[in-house]
């Protein structure tokens, strides 16, 4: 393994991911390539971008008729194209895992949210159901849940949706995984509570050197809290850039799109529309 | 209190059971005026405007539009002069009826003739190919799907439209789209809006008013100039002004 590989948690070259459908081929992600180290890594685009299968291809998520293929896709040198389903599973959850958008759908409905916490843990760790409890009230703690005791016991019908993600968060983040997948994370979530939940997931990869992926519709939101951003259109890299950098950003489709967004500063009678380019996706 | 006033809100208060969720609002929209509400989920924002769309008949207060003070039930002339945009285009179209049939609907139930002109022009204004006329909802996007409901609304001529979020549904770039006919729309017909939206930068480009809510209270009204000066004088205004500009690292 050379230097560069070594740094890198997660190495994908030409990644794509097809859907083999009746009526044809379709294409989710076309050829993606890039590089995670220990950073917040953005990835925008809009819907049908291929943003989303990124992040499940990465897990093996992909469901049925769907196939991923890569020339390259490695987690920490190891190749993820020839490990087997059973490596895979055992790699997801407690090196790779992720959030997803919506807690009312992602959380089990009929068990506590303390025990599918601990459940997560034991998946992964040889510990005993008190060890576990103890993990997860100490998970539900660092996630700033302020009565862990209370809520551990409660159901996810019985929790906001703020809370809920963070129940989320914690679940994901007990079995410390080298790289956290985060797909819209804080979009079901009010603004002010949306911070908290950033804040939160900021101070704990940060604090245990993890990798992010922050896949997100929202242009400001990553430019303001990831470190370099992937702008996707069509499962295509349009471009990859520096976050603090996305206002000065080249590719047409990305100035198109900061260009349709209202700016409060800028006020327009009309807004900029997308002309989309078929070039793009050549 | 001006007696001109499009809608006039008076003390208007809403609870389910137990939860009060409008407390004592009171609020004037002027005529060809677009009003934002903005506020958090639970603020009572959307039930505000389901009280003045007539969708929520257990409230107490007094609600005038267009000169007319309003009863619980409303009848039809009401329906024909306020029209409401609902927020997910996915829902809000019956799956099993064409683009021709949802716009044919309010038309019979008014009794209006000349449906067919009717709806070719209202396809025609919202920007939908006349080749859609026939077509299912599961076969149009986002963005048409919102169209067809923007259309519904407009078939029927009315002169108030109630948004409920009409773009957050919706991808930034359809989202322009969107909120581009509905600003041409207004100036063409001097509609009279109220706008929802939980998006200051979308209310902020739209109205010309806005009222805060939280809690279901209205916090503060103020104009788009004081938004976007980024001047409001309550606490809460300012904070969830703060919280829409993004994520900021503490030092």
């Amino acid at each position: 393994m050379n230097a560069t590989s070594e740094q890198a948690l997660l190495t994908l070259d030409d990644l794509r991911v097809d859907f083999h459908t009746p009526t044809g081929i379709v294409n989710a992600v076309r050829g993606l390539s890039f590089t995670l180290g220990r950073e917040r890594l953005g990835i925008v685009g809009e819907s049908g971008s291929g943003k989303s299968m990124t992040g499940r291809a990465i897990l093996d998520l992909i469901p049925h008729p769907g196939v991923v293929t890569a020339k390259r896709m490695e987690f920490r040198g190891k190749d993820l194209t020839t490990m087997d389903k059973a490596s895979r599973r055992k790699l997801r959850g407690r090196h790779i895992s992720m959030v997803m958008q919506d807690p009312k759908f992602s959380l089990n409905p009929v068990q506590t949210v303390g025990d599918q916490i601990a459940e997560a843990y034991r998946v992964h760790h040889k510990a005993s159901a008190r060890e576990a409890k103890e993990r997860s009230l100490s998970m539900l703690e660092a996630v700033q849940i302020r009565e862990p005791g209370r809520v551990y016991d409660l159901y996810p019908h019985e929790v906001s949706g703020g809370m809920g993600q963070r129940v989320m968060i914690a679940m994901m983040l007990i079995a410390e995984p080298e790289i956290l997948i985060a797909d819209e994370p804080t979009s079901a979530l009010d603004v002010t509570v949306q911070l908290q939940v950033l804040k939160i997931l900021d101070d704990l990869v940060t604090s245990r050197g993890m990798g992010l992926i922050f896949i997100s519709h929202d242009l400001h939101l990553v430019k303001s809290f990831c470190d370099r951003v992937i702008v996707m259109y069509g499962g295509k890299a349009m471009e990859t850039l520096p976050a603090g950098e996305l206002d000065r950003a080249q590719h047409p489709y990305t100035r198109g799109l900061l260009g349709c967004l209202p700016d409060l500063d800028h006020p327009r009678e009309t807004l900029a529309t997308l002309n989309r380019d078929p070039a793009w996706l050549a | 209190m001006s007696t001109n006033s499009a809608i006039n809100v008076d003390k208007l208060n809403v609870s389910f059971g137990d939860s009060h969720v409008v407390k004592d609002l009171s609020f004037a929209v002027e005529p060809g005026e677009s009003y934002g509400i903005v506020g958090e989920s639970g603020s009572g924002k959307s039930t505000v405007l389901r009280v003045l769309a007539g969708l929520n008949r257990d409230w107490s207060g007094e609600v005038d539009i267009l000169g007319k003070r309003q009863p619980k039930v409303r009848d039809k002339a009401f329906y024909r002069a306020v029209q409401m945009v609902f927020q997910d285009p996915y829902g809000s179209l019956h799956p099993k009826k064409t683009v021709d049939d949802t716009l044919a609907e309010p038309l019979a139930i008014h009794g209006i003739r000349d449906a067919e002109a009717k709806i070719s022009r209202a396809m025609q204004d919202v920007g939908l190919p006349t080749s859609f006329r026939f077509r299912y909802p599961h076969q149009l996007s986002g963005g048409q799907r919102q169209r067809v409901a923007i259309a519904r609304a407009l078939v029927l001529e009315p002169t108030i439209l109630l948004l409920d979020e009409p773009t957050s549904a919706l991808d930034v770039s359809i989202q322009a789209e969107v909120l581009n006919l509905l600003q041409a729309l207004r100036h063409e017909r001097k509609l009279t809006y109220i706008l929802v939206s939980h998006d200051l930068a979308v209310v902020g480009h739209m109205c010309e008013r806005l009222l805060v809510m939280q809690f279901g209270r209205g916090v503060e009204e103020m104009t788009a100039q004081t938004l976007a000066a980024r001047a409001p004088q309550t606490a809460y205004a300012q904070q969830l002004l703060t919280a829409s500009e993004g994520f900021r690292r503490a030092g």
